[in-house]
């Protein structure tokens, strides 16, 4: 645009040269699976390593469930184009049904979580059948009025508590809830990388950048995107399933969240959408200052929250990974002499998607 | 009658639901935008109200007429936000994708309920306007009189709006706007300071009604998303753009509510408010007096 621009480019690109970004990126990608095993196992040894239960390994279990519920979210509103503001809804349903279940039925954890990870896939067939057949502004309003009628609606009733909630006193160890949320990221994350392969994938993009198209190829664009739509309510619900014994209390306000709905959207958009790693490392690093705003300036995070929206959605609306890889492609530009970059590494659309 | 009762309350909070709906009609239609933060507005609007006249009387209680006299001021304080808001943000993402134009909204929508709760606490407060005589009964229907006022000067900021869009020249300009912004460009009207205008009317709205809101309800930071999700289901009900849609919509969403919450109990409104949004959404996606969105 201007020439400063130009210059501050100019020097961006001899401290970070975009080659090396390029090399940097398409190692990530020729080796994903075992970058998230490595990974995988770091998170795994940090306990056995010297993390004690308490406040850091809360802090950890939270990034896990964050990096959770974005990617949930990222596969229906990133990957399919569909921004849902109701997702916490999964949650809430999954955080109320292993609260009753283990309370009011003394059924064991694992059962209840199990029965909650299916109900939250039985609602989000139910609803995703009925809100799904919207588009654009219509779907994202349809889906904050689900979220916030499914509060009402616990608010109400007498099993759940109503609006003063349930105190959960038998929860398992603070250990648990880490692998537990550990686990459960780890097996989306290889379950989305899959797919972002095969394609399943490849139609819930096409769905994204033209529906009608993918319906005029044949596609039953329907049928996908419920199926993505209940992926997301399975892991959204499980993650509440597990979070209301992991806060041992629940109460409307904090199972059907709205802030945190639109925190996981930030973290999926920071990240950058449409990828696998971007909403995991959204999560963790929006989680991180959300957590040390809240130990150093508590009352501001919404304001905080709301201005780093503000600031993503104008300044880079294709996230960190997503600017990370336009900028790594900047050089090929130069290159082939300004013909568009082409890659020719084969995989590189799995966790650079655009 | 009981149910004619609860009609009759509905429709006095009903005139008030479509008065903060027609703005965000508004700006739906002639920004192609879904301004998350115009229930923060009529919040907005209600506090300016409320210091103003704590401002001159020492604490927020007053005659009718002096209450009345702080509705322009909560008017002209709100234009300057909205037309900023418009021009700051929001002017940014026009054009890109909607999500995006939703975060941003959303995002401003919850910086400013925390702003407010920082600057006014999370209590709720009220102004309270003295009569001599607090209501009147009309053949066995008791109709309060602030709630009088506060649908009249709802309906007489939605006809004022009316006038505006459809009689001066900002007003053409605007809908000229709405129906083409090129054309509108190529004929010489600045399309930008005309889509901050909108913006800028449609809250400065918003906050007038905020202050009636104040009166006969209450004002707390958070009430913002509320109305604007209301305003959502009274537009999708009237349809996108059209004032006597929206009207409509709020008068019919206003009986509804008073409805169940008469019959039933006050606790389902909100659950049966949101479940019709959703079958209303479905059924009939463009509403019953606009020609809708396309999308």
């Amino acid at each position: 645009m201007s020439t400063s621009d130009e210059e501050s480019r100019g020097v961006l690109r001899s401290v970070l040269p975009p080659e090396q970004v390029d090399r940097f990126l398409s190692t990530c990608d020729a080796y994903g699976w075992q970058l998230l095993a490595i990974s995988t196992l770091a998170a795994a040894a940090l306990p056995l390593l010297g993390l004690e239960a308490g406040y850091r390994m809360t802090v950890f279990t939270e990034m896990f469930l964050f990096a959770i519920l974005a990617l949930s979210w990222d596969l229906v509103g990133g990957q399919t184009g569909y921004p849902s503001f109701g997702n916490m809804a999964f949650f809430g349903i999954g955080a109320y049904a292993t609260a009753i279940l283990t309370k009011d039925f003394a059924l064991s954890f694992p059962v209840a979580f199990l029965l909650a990870g299916l109900l939250a896939v039985t609602f989000a067939a139910v609803i995703g059948v009925i809100v799904l057949r919207l588009r654009g502004h219509y779907f994202a309003i349809a889906t904050l009025g689900v979220l916030l009628a499914a509060q009402q609606i616990s608010r109400n009733l007498d099993i759940t508590g109503g609006a003063s909630g349930k105190i959960l006193l038998q929860t398992p160890s603070g250990e648990t809830f880490y692998y537990l949320f550990l686990g459960v990221l780890v097996v989306e994350m290889a379950l989305v990388y899959y797919l972002s392969g095969t394609r399943f994938g490849f139609v819930l993009n096409a769905i994204r950048d033209d529906e009608e198209k993918a319906t005029a190829m044949g596609f039953n664009t329907t049928y996908y995107k419920t199926a993505a739509w209940m992926l997301a309510g399975l892991f959204t619900g499980f993650a509440g399933a597990a979070y209301s014994l992991f806060n041992t209390f629940i109460d409307p306000q904090t199972a059907y969240n709205g802030a945190w709905n639109v925190e996981l959207i930030a973290m999926a958009l920071l990240g950058g959408s449409g990828t696998v790693a971007g909403p995991v490392l959204g999560a963790f690093g929006l989680h991180t200052i959300i957590e040390i705003v809240e130990t150093y300036a508590v009352g501001w995070q919404l304001v905080l929250l709301g201005g780093a929206v503000i600031i993503t959605v104008i300044g880079f609306p294709n996230g960190v990974v997503g600017t990370l890889s336009e900028y790594a492609s900047q050089m090929d530009y130069y290159k082939h002499g300004g013909m568009a970059a082409t890659d020719t590494d084969d995989g590189s659309e799995v966790s650079a998607d655009e | 009658m009981a149910a004619t009762q609860f009609v009759v309350n509905g429709l006095l909070v009903g005139a008030l639901f479509a008065g903060v709906a027609v703005g965000f009609a508004l700006i739906w239609g002639v920004v192609d935008i879904i301004n998350l933060a115009h229930g923060e507005m009529v919040m907005l609007g209600g506090y300016t109200s409320y210091w103003v006249l704590t401002l001159v009387t020492g604490n927020a209680e007053g005659s009718p007429l002096l209450f009345l006299a702080t509705i322009p001021v909560a008017i002209a304080v709100l234009f300057g936000i909205g037309y900023a808001l418009q021009r700051i943000l929001v002017s940014r993402v026009i054009g890109t994708d909607i999500f995006l134009t939703l975060l941003v909204t959303f995002g401003a929508s919850i910086a400013i309920q925390q702003l407010a709760i920082q600057a006014w606490s999370a209590n709720p407060r009220s102004i309270q306007v003295s009569f001599a005589d607090p209501s009147m009964n009309l053949a066995g229907i008791v109709v309060p009189k602030m709630k009088l006022v506060a649908f009249a000067g709802a309906l007489v900021l939605t006809a004022l709006l009316y006038v505006f869009l459809q009689k001066t020249r900002t007003g053409r300009a605007i809908r000229a706007v709405s129906q083409n912004p090129e054309a509108a460009a190529l004929v010489g009207i600045d399309v930008e300071h005309t889509r901050a205008v909108t913006f800028g009317v449609s809250s400065a709205i918003a906050g007038g009604i905020g202050a009636f809101i104040a009166v006969i309800l209450n004002i707390q930071p958070q009430m913002g998303l509320i109305y604007t999700l209301k305003s959502f289901v009274i537009v999708v009900f009237g349809g996108v753009g059209s004032i006597p849609g929206a009207l409509i919509g709020g008068l019919l969403l206003g009986s509804v509510e008073e409805l169940v919450a008469g019959f039933m109990s006050s606790q389902w409104t909100l659950a049966v408010t949101f479940t019709a949004l959703i079958v209303l959404l479905v059924v009939k996606p463009n509403g019953l007096f606009g020609q809708g969105a396309e999308q």
